[in-house]
């Protein structure tokens, strides 16, 4: 299945603005992070800590909606899923 | 009406929109770059979720305070010291409603609208928020 990943402020400069990525179905949201750390170290030092823990400023959307990182990382992801990937919010 | 736009904003304009016959009282709010030591603030959106967020807010206010307008834009790109940021226009029968709703729509896109600044200067560069509590 296909996801668009968007990244922004300090993510965006990691990642890029916007990505596809291509995961095995019922793939996790906590599957895609880890892909992505995989593929590049510094976002992996931006979005997780020591023990592997994602870092409480990395806030998440799924198609727009936030998400609580705390409680669905293990969500599966569906085919077409946009994920949003940002730190804290700083508007205004 | 909602925008988030590259274009410098014109209070003026806002206002004139916002008027209407019914309306007793008119609040404004604009946010401005600060000089904090800084040379510039660059300013980003996730310009969908964003404009879907405040349009939310701005139904939210309009509700709750009775108003009967409500302007808001938000600017993104690279701003100046001294340039405006946000500009909030809200108008309503009497002062007190006006009044609410102005606040209500800062402090919630504050909260709830993806929107991020970027502050360059001598010191180096440096994302409001991430390394300390947002919304001062």
């Amino acid at each position: 299945m296909l996801i668009v990943v968007l990244a922004f402020a300090s993510f965006r400069e990691i990642l890029g603005k916007e990505r596809q990525m291509s995961l095995l179905e019922g793939a996790t949201i906590k599957d895609l992070l880890e892909e992505l750390a995989a593929a590049r170290p510094a976002f992996k030092e931006a979005a997780f800590d020591d023990t592997g823990a994602l870092r409480d400023y990395v806030l998440l959307m799924v198609n727009r909606k936030r998400i609580d990182p705390t409680q669905y990382l293990s969500r599966p992801l569906q085919d077409g899923d946009e994920l949003a990937i940002f730190p804290p919010l700083a508007g205004g | 009406m909602i925008e988030i736009t590259e274009e410098e904003i014109s209070l003026e304009e806002l206002i004139k929109r916002a008027k209407s016959r019914d309306a007793g009282a008119m609040v404004t709010f604009l946010g401005t770059v600060r000089d904090d030591g800084i040379e510039r603030l660059e300013v980003e959106a996730f310009r969908e979720a964003a404009l879907a967020q405040l349009e939310a807010i701005q139904d939210e206010a309009t509700n709750r305070f009775g108003l009967k307008a409500v302007e808001v834009v938000h600017r993104t790109g690279t701003l100046a010291v001294g340039e405006s940021i946000v500009a909030i226009v809200c108008s309503a029968g009497h002062r007190q409603e006006a009044f609410s709703g102005c606040r209500y729509i800062i402090e919630e896109l504050k909260k709830r609208a993806p929107l991020w600044k970027k502050e360059l200067g001598e010191r180096g560069e440096h994302w409001v928020g991430q390394d300390e509590p947002a919304g001062k």
